[in-house]
């Protein structure tokens, strides 16, 4: 009978009842929070439920050295998160998003690249205030790149300048990446007139099949040049947007853009969600980088839309840009460009800003990616 | 190899080849030799005895069995590091010792030769024949200081050879409390503006050249090299609509059809297709009854 019930209590002490902190059920709500919000709302799914799933992975109290901890050599799940924590998978996602991204719209009309550039001001404002929060200088990075609304691109700067901070850096990325609708339209209201807010922009000019293959040789080169640390990123975005403006590599653009993105997102979400085990994520630095992260989207959309205005100045007639497009600057894409459509039509229904918003909203991308190496090269 | 295709493969093929031997033992180097251990290192036998570290000055791993060691140029392969020993590699710019006592039996890490003041070591490839790196002692290396060679340079690729009143077996040269960039960045620059400055004006900077060179890129395209779109006219020449009416008559595919349609589509201008879109649907008529299963059923034998 002693046996019976000694084997009782030591089964009692391997479950996850006994081991349960406070700690682990918050994290465990916040998942259940995000993979509701992501069903309910529809705001950023494909990430939300992963990454709200894996918080609940994580999160189970579990008895220290089973190995199946995130943290823990040579689980399953410590094996899938190498990818993050190597690196790997940010590269590769930005493969696919290179397949899938049309640049037809920045091609058109290059000048728009600028407003991708002045939204990166996000990431740099950022940074200013993590300093004065007093984190370290790359701590700070790792926490301004928060700014360039790219999931990937935060997690990749992360593994690599702060490690320990990756997790709320990356829950921080995508939770504003799926609130960009909230957090966006209220700035641009504020900031825009309603005589700006309908500015007729003439539409985009036919893009010739050669200048979209031209285009990521060109950027490529010219990018990866200037700021060879963002090679891995760079070169996996515009890789992938010339396997899908070649014409001849039509299966590897689609595997790409498909499949490949497809696992890569499941793993990415999975393992950056496990990773915010209760004890590294419940902390201080963890509701500051998460206010830092707003503050870093608020920064980056008040100045792209400033920066359009500013522009404007110097513009006449039909070159002057509707300043609802600088929020697009972030490089949530597609979603602040749809944001800038959605306002836009607000004041004028027959106003499609749309086409208009994505070139900047690409030209984000390429920003925020030469932004990382920046940061890298100077802190990593 | 007549067709230049061929030529260009190979030479692909040779330049990849290239590249991928990139990480071997030419990388390796003689890191800092100590000849008289007084009151440092101890072997795994507790002796003392004068050492040899070799460094990798790649950013990869190299194996290094099958090299030799040697303190005599005319006898290169005075001391073979068995190649069959799995822990004859050493990690990017890491560092290995060997131990100079003279007793190879000891174990892998053990040479056949001891280091003296006055003379050279050398790191022989594992042809036997070429020298990846030597080092010379000088003859007045007082006791317990070590001849090292210390990298320098922004890239630290480069070495200096000076005698080291801190020796450092096995671990890096250079300047060992050395600041990470974080921390030097956090000295210069507490409150991050020069950083934020030049970094907004380097994305700016990329940009712009990337507008600059597309606006030209677009010029030059508008300039003749991209016929303009037809414009819709809202009505085919009378010759090509007997083209199409013709090519109508003969029993073609569902996808000349489709073809002929799009094409239409283009030239009046009237309607938006994918152009991304790789290949075209054509749904088969809903009164089509082929894959009906009703087509299939049979009377039951009575």
């Amino acid at each position: 009978m002693n046996t019976v019930i000694e084997s009782l209590k030591q089964f009692w002490f391997f479950t996850g009842f006994a081991n349960c902190t406070w700690q682990n059920l918050t994290m465990i709500l916040i998942g259940i929070i995000f993979i509701t919000i992501a069903i309910k709302k529809d705001w950023e799914p494909l990430l939300l439920v992963p990454i709200g799933f894996g918080m609940i992975i994580g999160n189970i109290p579990m008895f220290p050295g089973l190995n199946i901890g995130v943290y823990e050599d040579g689980s399953v799940l410590n094996t899938l998160y190498q990818g993050v924590k190597q690196g790997w998978y940010p590269p590769l996602i930005f493969l696919g998003i290179g397949a899938m991204t049309d640049f037809s719209a920045l091609i058109s009309q290059p000048r728009l690249l600028l407003i991708g550039a002045a939204a990166q001001m996000g990431i740099f404002g950022a940074y200013l205030l993590a300093l004065a929060f007093g984190f370290d200088p790359n701590q700070a990075g790792a926490i301004g790149i928060i700014g360039g609304a790219d999931g990937p691109t935060a997690i990749f700067l992360s593994s690599k300048l702060a490690p320990d901070l990756m997790g709320a850096i990356a829950v921080s990325a995508y939770s504003y990446m799926a609130l960009v609708p909230v957090i966006q339209r209220p700035i641009m209201l504020a900031l825009t007139t309603k005589e700006e807010r309908l500015i007729r922009m003439p539409k985009p000019r036919q893009v010739s099949q050669r200048e979209k293959i031209i285009f990521p040789i060109v950027g490529f080169l010219l990018t990866a040049f200037i700021v060879p640390s963002g090679l891995p990123l760079l070169g996996m975005l515009f890789f992938g947007n010339l396997l899908k403006e070649s014409g001849v590599t039509r299966r590897l653009a689609e595997t790409a853009r498909g499949p490949l993105i497809d696992v890569v997102t499941i793993l990415i979400g999975l393992t950056v969600g496990a990773s915010t085990q209760a004890d590294k994520f419940l902390t201080g630095s963890s509701i500051k980088i998460f206010l830092l992260g707003l503050l870093s989207f608020v920064i980056a959309t008040t100045c792209g839309v400033l920066f359009v205005k500013f522009w404007n100045l110097f513009l006449k007639g039909d070159r002057k840009i509707n300043p609802l497009i600088g929020n697009a600057g972030v490089s949530a894409v597609p979603d602040s460009a749809r944001v800038s459509e959605t306002v836009g039509r607000e004041s004028d229904p027959d106003n499609h800003l749309l086409m208009h918003a994505m070139g900047p909203n690409v030209a984000g991308v390429i920003g925020s990616a030469v932004a990382a190496g920046i940061l890298l090269g100077f802190l990593g | 190899m007549k067709h230049p295709r061929h030529i260009i493969i190979s030479l692909l093929a040779g330049f990849a080849a290239l590249a991928a031997g990139a990480q071997n033992p030419s990388d390796l180097r003689i890191g800092e030799v100590l000849c008289e251990n007084t009151s440092g290192l101890v072997d795994g036998f507790g002796n003392r005895n004068g050492w040899i570290e070799i460094f990798n000055n790649s950013n990869g791993t190299v194996k290094f069995g099958g090299c030799y060691l040697t303190d005599d140029a005319s006898n290169l392969k005075k001391y073979h590091i068995p190649s069959s020993d799995r822990s004859t590699q050493v990690g990017p710019r890491q560092s290995i010792v060997f131990y100079a006592g003279g007793n190879a039996s000891l174990g892998t890490y053990y040479t056949n030769f001891t280091v003296e003041k006055g003379e050279s070591v050398y790191l022989v490839s594992n042809d036997g024949r070429t020298i990846i790196d030597r080092m010379d002692i000088p003859t007045d290396l007082p006791a317990d200081k070590s001849i090292a060679k210390i990298p320098v340079g922004i890239k630290e690729m480069d070495f200096e050879v000076r005698v080291n009143d801190k020796p450092s077996p096995g671990s890096y040269n250079g300047d060992v409390d050395a600041k990470t960039k974080s921390e030097i960045i956090k000295e210069k620059d507490p409150h991050g503006w020069v950083l934020t400055l030049i970094s907004v004006m380097v994305v700016f900077s990329a940009l712009l050249i990337l507008a600059f060179i597309f606006g030209w890129i677009g010029r030059w395209n508008g300039k003749g090299k991209v016929k303009p779109a037809p414009k819709a006219k809202g009505k085919v020449p009378d010759e090509i609509a007997a083209a199409i009416s013709l090519a109508l008559r003969q029993e073609l595919g569902g996808e000349v059809y489709a073809a002929i349609a799009l094409a239409l589509d283009d030239y009046l201008g009237t309607g938006v297709h994918d152009a991304e879109s790789f290949f075209i649907t054509i749904v088969p008529s809903q009164n089509g009854n082929w894959n009906d299963k009703t087509q299939t059923f049979r009377q039951l034998p009575r």
